[in-house]
């Protein structure tokens, strides 16, 4: 095939899709695909710690994670820190992007990247930033003591509460894009539509501004918790000692104890636990896209 | 709405205030990363620039971060082309697929890595790496492609064809630069997101080869001093560099997808 022909195909882009789409398939496949499905087989295909696992089909990786109360209050905990942190970006994220929607233009670029900036500074950088500001001598417990309102200073961080702090950090700016995004979907008319027959602002925001963000919300606060459960830096260095988090627990299994076999078991737990959420997620976006339909019709009527 | 205005203020305190007080702290004269600092000093950054774990580990990331992108773009910019332009069965299927990567815990993408390359006996770390990394800049490649391409008129292309233009000058003339600030964009963020990972490279690097991130968050799990925060300043400057360049191309939203 000429040159010429090549780049033909590449600009027009009739025949050959397969030829342009191949490559980053390929990656897809053996990057991904084929370590998963590698991944899930380890985890039910070998036992024993130590590089020399024993192999032959066995569910007893899964058994020791469904039956050791240990384990199994990691997941527990991990959901629950995820369920909390999801609840407040949620709060704390519709705010801002209520916030965002409501200021002058001018601002937009500079919200724009105050409010992605924990995406853009490496989480590396911030999760250290949180331990000057809640550790024992940090900002907040100076502040606190100097003020007299405590004696003893308070622990914020190398506990559940510094997981919290640092997972609702770094999650919010996906959380305040999702309502943005369903806020700037909002037709200003039906907001001055119900303003001018008499509603206050708050039955505006009740009766229209709400329902009609309530995509935003679902689809922010399911994206938010996948990425809460899968964290690993943050719990890894806001956390307390040893594995407090199921993130924490696939370290301490694969770099600590070399037990490549149960670590694969617990992590097989966590891609199915995230990808059922994002299917979860999915089926709001579409559930969003067929429900916009009919009413962007009415409102056009 | 004064009452809203305060609730604003505070979550953008709560949103800056890490990065603020680790640029503050890294001006500490002292042992301790200390906000506001009490005695300037610029001492902890020359600590950092001088040891040779931080030094060698930024090489690493930055030619890391160079190589993945370089490789990640040309793929996605085809597979852009074909999704956009190409009219053929599973098209849908295929952009999912290529956005999966995003999906997948980024722990559990290393791990699964890992598992293979030992099984396969690679043992070349900069092989495992930039895969890896490749795997994961390239769904946010595709996706601000994907917007670039959709955005401009095909008839456009079209009319320098029936002019005579040969496909590799339409190319050239008319393609590439109406979607140069996507393109440009796309590998600036992919850049960004392979420089600064952590979880994807965790399983996969060595305590002889490591990535700055992680060289960093070793250094955090046994000391505490300022050379961390200048350090991170200095990170954080790019960051923030590559930050106003985006939103001056393309506007940072699109391309961190929303």
């Amino acid at each position: 095939m000429s040159a010429g022909k090549v780049w033909g195909l590449l600009v027009l882009g009739r025949k050959s899709e397969l030829a342009l789409i191949l490559p980053s398939l390929c990656v897809i496949v053996i990057v991904l695909a084929v370590p998963l499905a590698y991944l899930l087989s380890y985890g039910v295909y070998a036992t024993g710690s130590g590089f020399q696992p024993r192999y032959g089909f066995t569910f007893a990786n899964f058994d020791k994670l469904l039956r050791d109360p240990f384990y199994l209050s990691i997941f527990g905990k991990t959901f629950l820190l995820s369920v909390v942190a999801t609840i407040l970006a949620g709060v704390l994220g519709y705010g801002f992007a209520h916030f965002m929607w409501r200021a002058d233009r001018r601002w937009r670029g500079v919200l724009t990247i105050l409010v992605l900036s924990p995406l853009l500074v490496s989480i590396v950088v911030t999760s250290f930033g949180w331990i000057v500001i809640l550790g024992r001598n940090g900002l907040i417990n100076q502040a606190l003591q100097g003020l007299g309102l405590i004696d003893e200073p308070l622990r914020l961080v190398f506990n559940d509460v510094g997981i919290l702090i640092g997972l609702v950090h770094v999650v919010l700016p996906f959380m305040v894009l999702s309502v943005l995004a369903a806020l700037e979907r909002i037709e200003p008319v039906l907001t001055e539509a119900a303003a001018t027959l008499g509603a206050s602002p708050a039955r505006v925001f009740r009766h229209v501004i709400l329902p009609l963000s309530m995509p935003g919300i679902g689809a922010g606060t399911t994206i938010v918790f996948s990425l809460c459960i899968s964290a690993y830096v943050t719990p890894a260095v806001l956390g307390g000692n040893g594995p407090n988090f199921v993130t924490t627990l696939i370290y301490n299994q694969f770099v600590a104890l070399h037990n490549w076999p149960f670590g694969a078991a617990v992590a097989t737990v966590l891609l199915a636990v995230a990808l059922l959420t994002v299917l979860l997620y999915l089926r709001w976006i579409g559930r969003v896209s067929q429900a916009g339909v009919p009413a962007a019709e009415a409102r056009r009527a | 709405m004064i009452g809203l205005r305060i609730a604003a203020a505070l979550i953008a305190t709560f949103l800056l205030a890490p990065t603020i007080v680790v640029v503050g702290s890294s001006f500490s004269g002292g042992t301790l990363p200390h906000f506001p600092p009490s005695d300037l000093s610029l001492r902890w950054y020359a600590h950092a620039l001088a040891q040779p774990i931080f030094t060698e580990a930024a090489f690493n990331s930055l030619w890391l971060a160079l190589a993945a992108t370089a490789i990640a773009t040309p793929l996605a910019l085809a597979a852009a082309i074909a999704i956009v332009r190409g009219d053929f069965a599973g098209k849908s299927a295929v952009q999912a697929v290529l956005l999966a990567p995003l999906f997948v815990p980024a722990i559990v993408v290393s791990l699964s890595i890992l598992l293979v390359s030992a099984r396969l006996g690679i043992r070349d770390i900069g092989l495992r790496l930039v895969a890896a990394h490749v795997l994961i800049t390239m769904p946010y490649l595709v996706r601000t492609l994907i917007a670039s391409l959709t955005r401009f008129d095909v008839m456009l292309e079209e009319a320098a064809r029936t002019l005579g233009a040969s496909p590799f000058t339409t190319f050239r003339i008319i393609t590439l630069p109406l979607i140069w600030p996507g393109l440009l964009a796309g590998a600036l963020f992919a850049l960004v997101v392979s420089f600064d990972n952590v979880s994807v490279s965790l399983f996969l690097t060595s305590a002889r080869t490591n990535t700055l991130p992680l060289s960093i968050l070793n250094y955090v799990e046994y000391n505490y001093d300022p050379s961390i925060a200048a350090l991170s300043t200095m990170l954080v400057c790019l960051s923030l560099l590559a930050a106003v360049v985006l939103e001056r191309l393309v506007g940072l939203r699109r391309v961190v997808g929303s």
